[in-house]
Formats: structure tokens, sequence, C-alpha cells
């Protein structure tokens, strides 16, 4: 079903061919040994695998905060390698919101000013930055808790601020790596809730990475990471056409 | 921009003691800055109006072309005689901007209480119109009396005063009678009995043991002659001495004259010596001040970078721009130099407010009298150095700012 629904539309990630090195002193660290992955609109994947298997380093050229040693990284059918750092900064803003494992809340910022953030980076005015904040943080509960500061939040409401802020510029795209990595259980599967849940409603794509197999019951594409490279995917979707032609590999 | 008014605001008074540091070291140093440029202004317009008011040599001086240089050894060859001064009265008449203008003859000669006798040299004025000059004076010590007896007027032409030294070393009190003596203009031995006045003190250490002060009428009288040395001219406002001169020059020469005009501060060497060592010791003071702000600056930001690594990273990570994150620290630097800056002139108005209260007094050098001690508020200087600051801060921020801007994201994200 995916593949028919992508046909004639690039993929909204696809990386062909992707390595990620680290010289650490003589050793290099190969995280990635070349990924091949294609994740459509309205997807929601889940990457889990061990610590070490290279979850982090995938989110992170995914969202174009890291660059890759080789390969190709193409977001919305767009080649990101080459971008200006400016032009990904810009496009990070518009299409990728993120999720942090250690929630990455500016903490002088209230909740409703953290979440106002993205979209007064984007230069839209306090009044409607403010108006969709609130709308967000009511959408993840958090309506009563607007004027406080993190430090005053629990680390599950703080989540949801980070979830908040990670929406409010209707990205399609969010990158959420071990953002349950610092909750209790509980917590834990009420945040992939609340992702699940946007996800079906919104049909913003996420990609969520974990170490706890627990939390992958309700997800149907699961991609495991191992030593750097896929060891499996439960629902692979292919790259369109279209963008294969363009690409200029088979 | 007003969040990031905000965002640098809050992160300013996260660390408040740090910031507060920061803040302080450049308000003192603005303070400090600020008090030695309004006591530096005091010392220059003392000195200034020292020698145009106090001292009654007014803003500009005419004399013959050729009295400064070659007049030094035969100065009665360059003098300006009766028709030269009246020539010269009539061209000033012709301006409103001059306030009044003054003959004056320079006399050398020997002064003896009979038993023995030494060399003096000695202005002669008319002390009516010394006394309006010195009367336009705007400082404290115009005010004050800078002699110790009677003083010299138009009614008593013979009357003199004499610097401290001369009167201690002849051993002449006020009433005696003083025998001067020099060459007429013509070479003839003249002599002239005087009448002691009064004492001062010479503003030139140097001459304290050989300055007088005569009547102009006793100084020509000794020369046998009608003419003097210079015409000394007030201006009502001393902005336009060097149009004036300008002036003046141009009409004098068309009248025929060959004259050259001085003014004050080519006149009073003592003054641009002093204003040059109060300019390095001022560039010092700057210096000093500007190493302190930079350093406390790059502190503070490097220390703020350090410890926000990780929200760097995540702005970044939000879509920041580098040249936002550059901009985020230069505006929390730029606060830092304005918070300085504004502590810096509440110090510098203590300080002001404070001396103006106390009036300290003090014998500044070449005056052997106490005389208030003053600092001046330089507005348009505060303004300079507010300036100066806040440019400075940002520059001094930018540098670590830059830095934090070109780190990897990731590895900002990854910082505890
Ligand atoms: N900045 C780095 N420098 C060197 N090695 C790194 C760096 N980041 C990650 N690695 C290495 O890359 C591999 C994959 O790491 P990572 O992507 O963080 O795995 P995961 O998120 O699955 O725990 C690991 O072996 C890790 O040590
Ligand atoms: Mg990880």
């Amino acid at each position: 079903m995916n593949t028919i629904t992508s046909i004639g539309t690039a993929p909204l990630v696809e990386l062909r061919r992707v390595t990620r090195h680290y010289q650490i002193g003589e050793n290099p660290v190969i995280a990635l040994k070349g990924i091949d992955i294609t994740i459509q609109a309205r997807e929601f994947v889940a990457i889990w695998g061990p610590s070490g298997s290279g979850k982090s380093t995938l989110c992170n050229l995914i969202g174009m905060l890291d660059s890759p040693t080789s390969g190709t990284v193409l977001i919305n059918g767009q080649e990101v390698n080459d971008l200006s750092d400016n032009a990904r900064s810009e496009l990070r803003n518009r299409t990728i919101g993120f999720v942090f494992q250690n929630f990455n809340l500016v903490p002088v910022l209230s909740a409703l000013e953290n979440v106002m953030l993205p979209l007064q980076i984007a230069g839209a005015s306090s009044t409607v930055a403010r108006e969709r904040a609130l709308e967000r943080l009511t959408e993840v509960g958090l309506e009563k808790h607007v004027a406080h500061r993190p430090a005053k939040l629990s680390g599950g409401q703080q989540q949801r601020v980070a979830i908040a802020r990670a929406l409010v510029t209707d990205p399609a795209l969010v990158i959420a790596d071990e953002p349950t990595a610092n909750l209790d259980s509980g917590n834990a599967r009420r945040i992939i809730e609340l992702m699940l849940n946007i996800n079906a409603s919104h049909g913003t794509a996420f990609v969520f990475s974990t170490h706890d197999q627990r939390l992958l019951e309700s997800v149907k594409r699961r991609v495991l990471m191992q030593d750097g490279e896929i060891g499996s995917d439960s629902h692979p979707t292919r790259p369109a056409v279209q963008t294969r032609i363009a690409g200029g590999r088979p | 921009m007003i969040t990031w008014f905000k965002l640098a605001t809050r992160n300013l008074f996260r660390n408040g003691r740090r910031s507060l540091f920061t803040v302080m070291a450049i308000g003192l140093g603005f303070a400090a800055v600020n008090a030695l440029g309004g006591f530096t202004a005091y010392i220059f317009t003392s000195l200034e109006d020292s020698y145009i008011h106090i001292q009654g040599n007014g803003h500009m001086s005419i004399f013959k072309k050729g009295f400064l240089n070659e007049g030094k050894l035969d100065p009665t060859r360059y003098l300006l005689n009766e028709e030269d001064v009246r020539v010269i009265d009539e061209v000033l008449q012709a301006h409103p901007e001059i306030r009044i203008s003054t003959p004056e003859l320079n006399i050398s000669g020997l002064v003896s209480n009979g038993e023995v006798s030494t060399i003096f040299l000695a202005s002669g004025r008319v002390s009516s119109k010394v006394d309006v000059i010195r009367s336009r004076s705007r400082t404290k010590v115009g005010n004050m009396q800078l002699f110790d007896g009677e003083p010299m007027s138009d009614e008593t032409p013979n009357g003199l005063g004499m610097s401290q030294g001369l009167a201690d070393q002849l051993r002449f009190k006020q009433g005696d009678t003083v025998v001067v003596m020099a060459p007429t203009v013509n070479g003839q031995i003249n002599a002239l009995d005087g009448q002691m006045l009064q004492t001062f003190n010479s503003p030139v250490e140097a001459l304290e043991d050989k300055l007088m002060l005569v009547s102009l009428e006793f100084a020509q009288n000794l020369y046998d002659t009608t003419s003097v040395d210079r015409i000394n001219v007030l201006l009502n406002d001393g902005l336009l001495t060097e149009s004036m001169r300008a002036t003046l020059q141009s009409e004098l020469v068309a009248r025929g004259l060959d004259i050259e005009i001085k003014t004050w501060n080519e006149l009073s060497t003592f003054y641009t010596k002093v204003k040059n060592m109060f300019d390095v010791i001022f560039l010092f003071a700057f210096l000093i001040v500007f190493t302190i702000v930079v350093m406390s600056v790059v502190n503070t930001v490097g220390m703020a970078i350090m410890e926000r690594t990780r929200e760097i990273g995540t702005l970044r990570a939000l879509g920041v721009k580098r040249r936002g994150i550059v901009g985020l620290f230069a505006l929390e630097s730029m606060l830092l130099g304005l918070f300085g800056s504004l502590v810096g002139v509440l110090l510098t108005l203590a300080v002001w407010s404070s001396i103006a209260t106390l009036e300290p007094t003090w014998i500044p050098p070449q005056i052997t009298r106490r005389i208030p001690l003053e600092v001046y508020l330089v507005p348009q200087e505060m303004l300079w150095s507010m300036l100066a600051l806040l440019v400075l801060s940002l520059l001094a921020a930018s540098l670590p700012a830059r830095k934090a801007a070109r780190m990897e994201i990731v590895g900002a994200l990854g910082h505890v």
C-alpha cells in the first residue's frame, strides 16, 4: 500500500548507501555500514536495537544534525548533503521536529515559550506563535502548565512539552531519539501512545528509537539495528520509481 | 526580536552573580575613565582659563611680525608704535565679537633696594582692562585673590607687584619704594621709583625670583617709548578664536600692518605640555579599562557557552542559524555592556556629586595656593564611553560566540 501511494512523489526520507565513520585516535569506528532505508510520509517507524548499534547516528543523519561519511541523504527528494548550513537550518526548522532523550527544553523559558520557539525561529509573530503553541500544549494535556519553567515540571511533562514543541511547526517528520530512556515505564508507554495518536490524527511521520523492546508492541514498522547495519525491517518501503530514475541508480 | 531579548536577559540573570561581577567591572571601568576624563576636563579648563582670563592674556595676541622669534634678542626693534596701535584698535573696534583688547609692554632690567640689585622681568599692563578680562573667568580660582597686598590700579601708575621670591631676596615689603633701572629704547640708562603694592606667585617656578608687574605707563616711561609689544584680545566666545585670528590677520595686513597673531594655546606651552601628558595618562587608563572589560566579557560569555552547550545544540536543531547563535551571545554581551555603562553613569554621578559636595582642595603644580579640586561632568564623553563599551563588549563576545556557532550540533547536544 505504501508503495502505491508513493508512486510519483518523492519519499519523505531516503538514505542510499549511507556510512558514518568516527575517528577516535588511530582507530576508526564505523557507526553505520552502508544503510539503505526509505521512509514515507505518515509512517511511524521504530528503530530498535542494542546500545551502540547506530540508532542515534541514524536519527541524526535523517534529521540533518550530522553528515554522512559517504552515501546520500534525501529529504523530500532533495539531496541535503551539499546544502549550506543556513539552508539545512531552515529545512530542519520547517520540516523536522525533534524530541530528545533528555528533553532539552530551554530552562529560562516557560513551557509555552519553549513551544513557541520553533515558530519564532521561523519568524512568526508572537501572537500567532502563542496561539499555535497553546493548541499544541492542550493537545499533549499540559494546558494548565503553560507558565511553568521546565524545572517545575516532571520528566513526563517535560517530554510532553518537547513533543508539543516538535509539532508546533506542523513538520512532516518528528525524530525522537530514545525519548523514553529517561522516563519510568508508565510515562514511557504514555509518550509512545501520544506519538501514535498524533501520527494517526495529524499524519505526522515519526521516527523514534529505543533499546526497549517492550515499547514496540503497537508499532507496525520496526527497524532493527545491529552493529551499524539494518538487521531486519518489518515493513520495508521502496523508494519511489521516479526518484530512483532521477537518482540514476538501478 | 522580543524573544531573543527575553532569552538574553533571562540568561544573564541565570548566573546573576557572574553577570553582576561583569557589570560591576564594566561600571567601575566606565566610572574610572569618566572620572579621570572629568578631572582632565577640569585641568584643561583651568589651565585655559588661567592663561586667558586669570593671567589676563586673552584669547590671542597681536605682535609685530618677528617679535616672537628674532625679537628675542632685541625686543625693542619689534614694537608696535602709536600709529600701529591706532590702526589695530580701529580694526578691532569694528568687531562686536571682541570683548576687549589691551596693550602690553614687557620689560626687563635691574631692580634695587639701594644695597643690592638683581635682574627682573616685568609686564606693563593696563590694570582696569586686565581686571575686565579677569572678571570673565568661569572657574572658582578666578574668583580667588591670587596676590597678597593691594590690587594694581590705573590710579597708581607707579605701583608695582613682585613675585614673592624676588621680594624676599631684596627684603621688600608692601609700601616700600623700589628703584627700577633699564636701558631705554635709545640705549640710555633710565631709572624710576616704584611703590610696592603686592606680592604674587610666579606661574613658573624658575621665574619666582624674577617677575614683576607694573603699569603700562610705568613700563613705557622706563623704556622712554610710546610703543607696546603686543595687543591682547579677549573674545566673547572662545570658540571663534581660530576664525577671528584669520579674519583679523587678513584685515590688519590689508591695512598695511606687518603683524602676526598667536592664539592662547600657541602661546601657552604649559597648557600644551600638560594636555599631551594627560592625553597619555588617559590613554593608559582607557587601555587598562579596555583590557578589563574585554577579559571579563570574554570570560563571562565563554563560561556561559560552556554551560549552555546543550542549549546551543538544541537551538541549532530547532533551526537557529549560526549567525543566530552569534547574535544571541552578542545580545547578551551588549546587555552586559549596557547595564555596565548605566552602573558606570551612576558611579560617575556619585563621584561627581560627592566631590561637588565635599569641595576638596589641592595645590596643583605651578600654583602655590590651595585651590578647589573639581571633577567636571562631561556628558558627551560619557556617551562616547558608553558607545565604546557596547562595541567593545560586542567584539569581545563575538570570538567565543563564533566558536560556539560552529560547534557540531550532535556533539553539542551530547554535551553534559
Ligand atoms: N561522536 C562519536 N565519536 C566516536 N564514536 C561515536 C560517536 N558517536 C557514536 N559513536 C560510536 O558509534 C557507534 C554507534 O553509536 P550510536 O549511534 O550512539 O548508537 P546507539 O544510539 O544505538 O546507542 C557506537 O559504537 C559509538 O561508540
Ligand atoms: Mg543512542
